[in-house]
């Protein structure tokens, strides 16, 4: 007994002793983290952010998998959460996948897609979906239905500090993936169950403090506040709240973000004027959280339709000239494009049927008609409250130079049932009926070059494009599809047995491309079939044979 | 399945046994079901009692539904939102604001305690207003001219080829709620796809579609068999039982669903 413990004891020893070189190496062996760089270049091995990138695009130039093998792609591994929904696109950092559900977070192994730790934080509030994380260095930024954020070590999912973002109690929550600009951690808050007051915030990633507060209803007296009603407390009940993740351009610096609808939310009466900056498309300087430039794509909301769609940042021709490009296919069935660098309107168009305006006038403002706001005896019309589009990405492919956006038609009949002075939504719209598509855009006009139907009722499936002239979505009957992004073509399709409810995304690592895709709760990663040593010798006894 | 082998008196105790504790768990959840009906009872005859104590001593100020008027609208307030059972409106009902020009209301505790759950009241209503309620008023949605509707249904809306109100709509409007008589009128939903699969070899295969997409065709056959095909090994034709209700969706114009409600909620 003795000497085997003083064996053990000398063992252990030496296991210390290893272990206190090993971690004097860890510094410089450091290699789990994300490495900054990433952010500006991302490399084909890293999918470092909720977008991919700070663009926005979701084109990736990964080729391997693409038009001509896509057919014999086959699934490479499984991961089920058995919870919610999976609406998050994953983040891939050093071949680890972070992605979440509400007050849950998980970090798999990316290659075989094993569980390496699950984070689970039960709160209160709304758990209607949650889109991803933020990271920066081993950190990781999660926020919750109870609106806090919590930064969690990516080593092992451990809390590092938990901050309040906003009140729960006052109908506050947050589901967005937040956004890491250097050392800005920007989070957004939603809520419009309640009218409360929207913002955006910049948090210092060390330390959890609060670096900016931008208010999307500004303060009374401020610039904007002249598009709400004097003497009265709508401006600061006013709702317009920043659902998902923004987008970011380097160069100039800018931070380019979607609000979300005003408040109350189909009962407009208490609150004439444009109500600004809700339902708008927003450029922030990321460093003060001032407001550079703004585009409102629908003034005066009462449908809520949040234009929390991806701004995609395009660097593309427009008219002659290379020009930095901002578009957003928007839940009011209208595309935008602008001048990123000033929000100049540059086009728009219907990107689907609608029947609530005539047009955009020359400044690109809907021009509603009379009659399409939310009435007692109900109005019908499409796009619903569900919208156009949501939160499901859009995508943008330099190779074809189309944009691309999952579309719907969405019959509803609003209902204003308030009376007095409204509080909440005072009206709710019935959904008729709904049928899906994805629409592929001329980026300059928006007019539309190919649609692709994807069924009934309201798709929720994202779009990914990439260098392998492929596009990667779903449709709503359960199957995952591969389109020919010039033509729309279906090249392949699976039936995976749910609804996509996230946007895929993909990787590379040991020259392997895998495709992720979440269907219901499972997040599921196809491949190309592997060369292994048994399969090669199959098919090299094939050939034998065949001689 | 472990049970099967004991003697058989050996089950039945085993079985008396679960029902008992079945009978048990039953009655438990019954009392706390009636538990909570009675607790949602009680705060909604507090809240009764709250609306009028508050018109009477808050009403001038607060507005008498708690939306505001000289003093602040009391719906949105983050305190009545922090209050837990009237705990912090009772300290401000007691002490008044005299900062902000409220004096302290000599109410008794049962006053405030019914004043709390009335202003809790009116912001779970806020919170539940993303809804249309079932009993939506009919007087609300009869804004239009059921003679103008009726001129419709049988002219440009076309709907006289398909329905009419002797046969299929004959007392319709008494088997729906308002509410639901014009969402079903505009848009009837469920099954009424039905589809002529054309086999290669000739045979056709007709019945209610049970699942199209783009690959795969699946049906009902006319003996009440399931069958699927493959979409691009077959010739499918499809006939879709609410095309023309999709097609008026896109050429209504808000007073043609009003007048063809009118006409449509005549037909009891």
């Amino acid at each position: 007994m003795l000497s085997q413990f003083r064996r053990n004891s000398r063992f252990c020893a030496m296991l210390f002793a290893l272990l206190f070189l090993l971690s004097l190496g860890a510094p410089f062996a450091a290699a789990q983290g994300l490495d900054a760089a990433a952010l500006l270049k991302p490399a084909t091995d890293t999918w470092p952010t909720y977008n991919g990138d700070y663009s926005g695009k979701r084109y990736s130039t990964l080729n391997q998998i693409n038009a001509s093998n896509v057919n014999s792609l086959t699934l490479a591994w499984a991961f089920h959460t058995h919870t919610a929904v999976i609406k998050s696109t994953p983040l891939e950092v050093n071949g680890i996948l972070y992605f979440s559900t509400p007050d849950n977070v998980w970090a798999i192994d990316a290659r075989f897609g094993r569980q390496i730790w699950h984070y689970q934080r039960t709160s209160e509030g709304d758990h209607i979906g949650h889109r991803g994380l933020g990271m920066y260095k081993n950190w990781l930024y999660f926020t919750t239905p109870d609106a806090h954020l919590v930064c969690l070590d990516a080593k092992d999912g451990k809390v590092h500090w938990d901050v309040e973002l906003a009140d729960v109690k006052l109908g506050y929550f947050s589901t967005m993936a937040p956004l890491v600009i250097r050392d800005h951690v920007i989070v957004g808050v939603s809520g419009d169950v309640t009218d409360v007051r929207g913002y955006l915030k910049s948090i210092d990633p060390e330390t959890g403090s609060t670096q900016w507060t931008w208010y999307t209803d500004p303060d009374p007296g401020q610039p904007g506040s002249e598009t709400w009603p004097k003497d009265s407390d709508a401006i600061l009940h006013g709702g317009g709240m920043t659902w998902m993740t923004g987008t970011y351009d380097p160069e100039l610096n800018l931070l380019y973000w979607g609000t979300g609808n005003p408040n109350p939310v189909m009962a407009g009466e208490g609150r004439p004027g444009d109500n600004l900056y809700t339902c708008s498309i927003v450029a922030l300087n990321p460093d003060t959280g001032k407001l550079v430039w703004h585009f409102q794509p629908s003034p005066h909301d009462v449908h809520d339709w949040d234009a929390v769609e991806t701004p995609v940042l395009l660097d593309a021709e427009y008219k002659g000239k290379p020009r930095k490009l901002l578009a957003q296919a928007s839940r009011n069935g209208f595309y935008f494009l602008l001048d990123r660098t000033n929000g100049t309107y540059l086009a728009g168009a219907p990107f689907i049927d609608q029947t609530w305006a005539t047009g955009l006038d020359a400044h690109g403002r809907p021009i509603p008609k009379p009659d399409a706001a939310p009435s007692p005896d109900g109005t019908l019309i499409t796009p619903g409250s569900d919208g156009a589009t949501n939160w499901m990405a859009p995508s943008f492919d330099p190779q074809t130079n189309l944009f691309y956006v999952t579309a719907r038609r969405v019959f509803s009949i609003y209902y204003l049932t308030v009376t007095g002075k409204a509080e909440g939504w005072g009206g709710r719209d019935q959904n008729l009926w709904a049928n899906s598509t994805i629409r592929a855009l001329d980026y300059r006009t928006g007019k539309v070059i190919w649609n692709h139907e994807t069924g009934e009722s309201e798709n929720g499936a994202g779009i990914l494009t990439t260098a392998g002239h492929l596009l990667f979505t779903a449709d709503t009957s359960g199957n995952l599809l591969a389109l020919d992004p010039a033509t729309g073509k279906t090249l392949w399709h699976l039936n995976a047995g749910g609804h996509m409810a996230a946007s895929p995304m993909t990787y590379q690592l040991d020259g392997r491309q895998y495709l992720i895709a979440a269907v219901q709760d499972v997040l599921y990663a196809f491949a190309l079939p592997e060369i292994t040593e048994s399969s090669a010798a199959l098919t090299q006894s094939g050939h034998a044979a065949n001689q | 399945m472990s049970g099967c082998g004991l003697p058989w008196n050996r089950r039945v105790a085993q079985l008396l046994i679960a029902g008992a504790g079945l009978v048990l768990v039953m009655s438990l959840q019954n009392s706390t079901a009636e538990q909570k009906a009675d607790g949602a009872g009680a705060a909604a005859v507090a809240a009764e009692r709250g609306r009028k104590q508050f018109e009477q001593s808050c009403g001038f100020c607060h507005g008498a539904d708690a939306t505001g008027a000289r003093g602040p609208d009391l719906v949105r307030s983050p305190l009545v939102a922090h209050d837990v059972k009237g705990e912090q409106i009772s300290e401000v009902i007691r002490q008044g604001r005299p900062d902000r020009g409220m004096p302290p209301l000599p109410l008794s505790d049962l006053q405030i305690q019914d004043v709390s759950a009335f202003l809790h009241a009116r912001a779970a209503e806020a919170l539940h207003s993303a809804s249309v309620p079932k009993a939506y008023p009919v007087e609300k949605l009869l804004t239009g001219n059921a003679e103008a509707g009726k001129a419709f249904f049988n002219g440009a809306g076309g709907c006289d080829k398909c329905h009419s109100p002797a046969g299929d709509l004959a007392g319709i409007a008494g088997k729906h709620t308002p509410i639901n008589l014009e969402a079903r009128m505009l848009y009837p939903g469920g099954k009424h796809t039905t589809a002529v699969v054309t086999l290669h070899s000739g045979e056709q295969v007709k019945g209610l579609v049970e699942h199209a997409d783009d690959f795969v065709i699946a049906l009902r056959d006319e003996n009440g068999w399931y069958r699927s095909f493959r979409r691009d090994s077959v010739n499918v034709e499809l006939q879709d039982g609410l095309a023309a209700h999709r097609e008026l969706l896109n050429k209504l114009t808000q007073a043609d669903v009003h007048n063809l409600f009118a006409y449509i909620e005549t037909l009891k």
